[in-house]
């Protein structure tokens, strides 16, 4: 397909570049305990980019037999509006890729009976009275193909498996939600869904009894999932747009150490066993890791082709495209490391991840309602808790409700009073508990 | 197409088949600063498949080759018997409609040639841009669409509906060192290119008021008295109340059924809240859901006693109550779950104006505008885009990042006082539940006040 379209497109267009991907979906849902649902889909889709007349335009089609003559008819008519912009799109040479497994044949040969089977077992696991539990499982495999007229080609097969839980527990008036997540490219291991049942039960029997929050500038210790409000506003400011944009307020202070000299994170599409890694982006560029964050010193931006051609500088791989729109700038897996060698561990069991023993009195963030709806890139966040845990002389005493927590991101990240030994993927991120100082709490 | 569809229904050997077939054509254009970004047309097809066999669950399939049509719905007959029920799966009554509902385009989008949209994107960028050259950065998007659908089920439905819409966004971005503030302005609605026109002003103010939160303070955290205006209200109670009305919530769950119990008091006599699915001209307006049943004006609280909530097919079964018409997917990727059209705080008594409910706050907080809002069922939280102080009855100094943390028992039960200055906010954007984002809903209310609510920041 992509072939066929390169070809029409050369001779019409300065230059061209593709993306076809076609999806397949499995899934199966419990509701409250039950199998309600089980569905499949199958969608594949076709995107391509010119430039024509030094003008960058795009367009994309999910018919099932696409119209090659049309879509470049329409990506021309695209870039008769676009900008000007120099691309130069890799070649053949520049496409040598790295080796990543991102097929694994126990993900796509797993039968509907097995996610099934996977998705009763967590329910039988979960379950307990006055509690209701939600299960999904879903299993996709994906077929990729990128080329561009320049000689690059590249395609992958990739498998992904997202198995979700959530407990609802209702008292009174009291709603408790604790929700938990595998995602994989390779299926989930006995170990991996029992790490997963302990995890949603060790929050809930810590929530079972409600305490009054404490409020004033406080020690918060912001577990994996609660980092969510921190790590955004870096994410947003590390990107090679904001930057390029003016709006990043990280952007003219790379080498410059901005944060707690123990941090360094990475963006990593070279992980293995991780659904975001593959071995080259959807611009054709080769996978390979980029320090975001190096000992503290704010280290690379990340970009596409089009950004790095405006900023002058050089594509990290960091291309993505869906079939409809241009291509844009996306982070792979992302992950927090120790600088000072320490290995982050990766004991899920205790809450706090063994940062609590010496807080007299803040608490543990494990959920914040409403990230990503502020002023992200300023650092700024003020949330109310969706699961957070009071700690009292270094212990946890109970959850909270009705407070809220804000601070700065930038400012809290500059001195990191602990990294857990609690290390794990959520989502595409992989981080530890961090504990940082002087959060404000507000309570009612 | 109908045809088609019904022969497909034909063949399937369930209790009860349904077929949704989605074409949808789109132009999108967007600035970020000077640079345009993208202008595109795009054309976006393919098909829903659901299945219930007789003690079963549902079998659920979606394509975007529609030639696999009938393999589909054998496909999803095959996946609905996998899913063994004891309890079956019951759909709630709703008499067959045929019909073709099309809603007016208001302008066609697609006989407007691109370049047309990218001048009128681009005059809205620049209305945003030239208001100060602290403004360093701005996004603009246009978006437009017009989707035709087509549902046909087994009971004897067939619908074609024609659904517009277009959505002018845009973000600037105020700068000076360290600081960095946003004013964002959306408008969307189900109408076309004619409806758009003329809103430069609006993005002034926006852009201008990025400007201006540079030199705000941001509020002090605590719990306060709170003003919120037309907007923020209406994402207040879409939050707050409006996901619990939803009752895909509360079918399976019998704590929860007993914790929304129809006939419990949620508020004051002065609070009065609905969904309207079938309102003139709104972006969350569709004649039919996407289970074929007609939309209509619900009741949620009235006088501040919980009367109903919002249903699908098989909600309203298991419940023993109507379906409302809330039944909705926001494409033929996902089967249609239980959502809000268009929620609305009903205006108090007329002549009840802004006055009225400031005049006796001390100390307290005017939350303006919303950059969004997310639930927890019991807990949420909204933030405002901009708040002012209120200091003894009168509008005070300007000031950022208010967010209010909120309990849905005690935020609802402290509403004391409602304005009759009822407005719709027609925004983009929409609502995520599910995994389905962005659902083109509507919100409306009028300026409401809370006696006390949390809003978080440092103390």
């Amino acid at each position: 397909m992509i072939e066929r379209l390169l070809e029409r497109a050369r001779g019409t267009v300065d230059n061209a570049d593709a993306l076809w991907r076609r999806q397949e979906q499995t899934a199966v849902g419990f509701e409250s305990g039950r199998l309600k649902a089980a569905g499949i889909s199958e969608e594949a889709g076709l995107n391509l980019r010119v430039l024509a007349g030094g003008r960058m335009g795009v367009a994309g089609t999910t018919a099932a037999a696409p119209d090659v003559e049309a879509l470049v008819a329409r990506a021309r008519a695209s870039a008769e509006l676009g900008e000007l912009v120099e691309l130069a799109f890799p070649d053949a040479a520049a496409s040598k890729l790295p080796s990543i497994p991102t097929f694994f044949d126990r993900t796509a040969t797993a039968s509907l009976d097995d996610l099934i089977r996977m998705g009763r077992l967590l329910v039988e696991r979960l379950s307990r009275p006055d509690c209701q539990v939600n299960v999904s499982v879903e299993r996709e495999i994906a077929d990729t193909a990128v080329g561009n007229t320049a000689g690059a080609r590249g395609e992958y097969r990739a498998t992904g498996i997202a198995v979700t839980a959530d407990v609802t527990r209702i008292a009174g008036d009291d709603v408790l939600m604790v929700y938990d997540q595998y995602v994989g490219a390779d299926m989930p291991s006995d170990a991996d869904l029992e790490t997963l049942v302990r995890s949603v039960e060790t929050r809930l029997t810590a929530a079972l009894r409600i305490v009054t929050p404490p409020d004033g500038a406080l020690p918060v210790v912001f577990t994996p999932a609660g980092l969510a409000a921190v790590v955004l506003p870096l994410e947003q400011a590390l990107s090679g747009k904001t930057v390029l944009q003016g709006s990043s307020p990280l952007a003219g202070k790379v080498g410059e150490t901005l944060f707690d000299e123990r941090l360094s994170i990475i963006d990593d599409p070279l992980t293995p066993g991780r659904p975001a890694s593959r071995p080259l982006d959807d611009e054709c560029v080769a996978s390979r890791a980029t320090a975001l964050v190096e000992r503290g010193k704010v280290g690379r931006f990340v970009y596409d082709l089009e950004t790095a051609a405006r900023a002058k500088t050089q594509s990290t791989g960091n291309g993505r495209r869906g079939v409809f729109g241009k291509p844009h700038i996306g982070y792979t897996n992302i992950l927090f490391r120790r600088a000072d060698g320490v290995h982050v561990g990766t004991q899920t069991d205790a809450l706090g991840g063994g940062l609590i023993a010496d807080i007299d009195d803040g608490l543990i963030v494990d959920d914040l309602i409403g990230v990503g709806q502020g002023n992200v890139i300023s650092g700024a966040f003020s949330h109310p808790v969706g699961l957070a845990y009071r700690i009292q002389r270094g212990e946890v005493t109970g959850r909270v409700k009705d407070a809220a927590v804000a601070g700065n991101a930038y400012d809290l990240l500059k001195r990191i009073g602990g990294f857990g030994t609690d290390g794990r993927w959520l989502g595409s991120r992989f981080s530890p508990s961090l504990l940082l100082e002087g959060v404000s709490i507000a309570r009612r | 197409m109908k045809d088609r569809l019904a022969a497909a229904v034909k063949q399937s050997r369930a209790g009860y088949t349904e077929i949704r077939v989605e074409r949808t054509w789109s132009s999108a254009v967007a600035f970020r600063g000077r640079r345009l970004e993208t202008a595109t047309v795009s054309e976006d097809q393919g098909g829903f498949v659901r299945v219930l066999n007789q003690g079963c669950g549902w079998g659920i399939a979606s394509f975007t080759s529609l030639d696999e049509l009938p393999e589909m719905v054998a496909r999803a007959g095959e996946l609905s018997r996998a899913v063994r029920l004891d309890e079956p799966i019951r759909l709630a009554e709703a008499a067959p409609q045929t019909a073709d509902a099309v809603l007016d385009l208001d302008g066609d989008v697609r006989g407007v040639p691109l370049s047309e949209k990218k001048k009128l994107l681009d005059s809205y960028n620049n209305a945003m841009l030239d208001v100060s050259n602290l403004v360093v950065d701005t996004q603009a998007s246009y978006r437009d669409e017009v989707s035709e659908v087509w549902y046909v089920n087994s009971e004897g439905t067939s619908l074609y509906q024609l659904r517009p819409e277009v959505v002018v966004s845009g973000t600037a971005i105020g700068r000076r060192n360290g600081s960095i503030e946003k004013g964002l302005e959306s408008i969307g609605l189900r109408k076309g290119w004619n409806s758009v026109q003329g809103f430069e002003p609006q993005f002034r103010v926006v852009a201008q008021r990025a400007v201006d939160l540079l030199d705000a303070p941001r509020v002090r955290g605590g719990a306060y008295p709170v003003i919120l205006d037309n907007e923020l209200a209406g994402v207040f109670i879409h939050e707050a109340f409006g996901h619990l009305s939803e009752a895909d919530f509360v079918y399976e769950n019998p704590q929860a059924r007993e914790m929304m119990t129809l006939g419990r008091r949620f508020g004051k006599p002065v609070l009065n809240v609905g969904d309207n699915g079938a309102a003139q001209g709104l972006r969350g307006t569709l004649p039919y859901d996407d289970e074929g049943t007609p939309t209509q004006d619900t009741a949620l609280i009235r006088e501040g006693i919980l009367v109903g909530r919002l249903h699908s097919r098989e909600t309203a079964a298991k419940l023993g109550e109507r379906p409302t018409g809330n039944a909705r997917a926001i494409s033929f990727r996902h089967p249609p779950i239980v959502r809000m059209t268009n929620t609305y705080i009903a205006p108090g008594k007329a002549g009840v104006g802004f006055q009225d409910l400031i005049r006796d706050i001390k100390l307290g907080v005017y939350a303006c505008g919303a950059f969004g809002g997310q639930t927890m069922l019991e807990n949420f939280s909204f933030t405002a885009g901009w708040g002012y102080m209120i200091r003894d009855g009168k509008v005070a100094e300007l000031v950022k990042d208010v967010v209010l943390a909120g309990n849905l028992f005690q935020t609802l039960d402290r509403i004391d006082h409602i304005a009759g200055d009822f407005t719709w906010n027609q925004m983009g954007g929409g609502c995520g539940k599910g995994g389905q984002f962005p659902l083109p809903v509507t919100e409306g209310a009028p300026h409401v006040r809370i006696e006390e609510a949390l809003i978080g920041g440092d103390v």
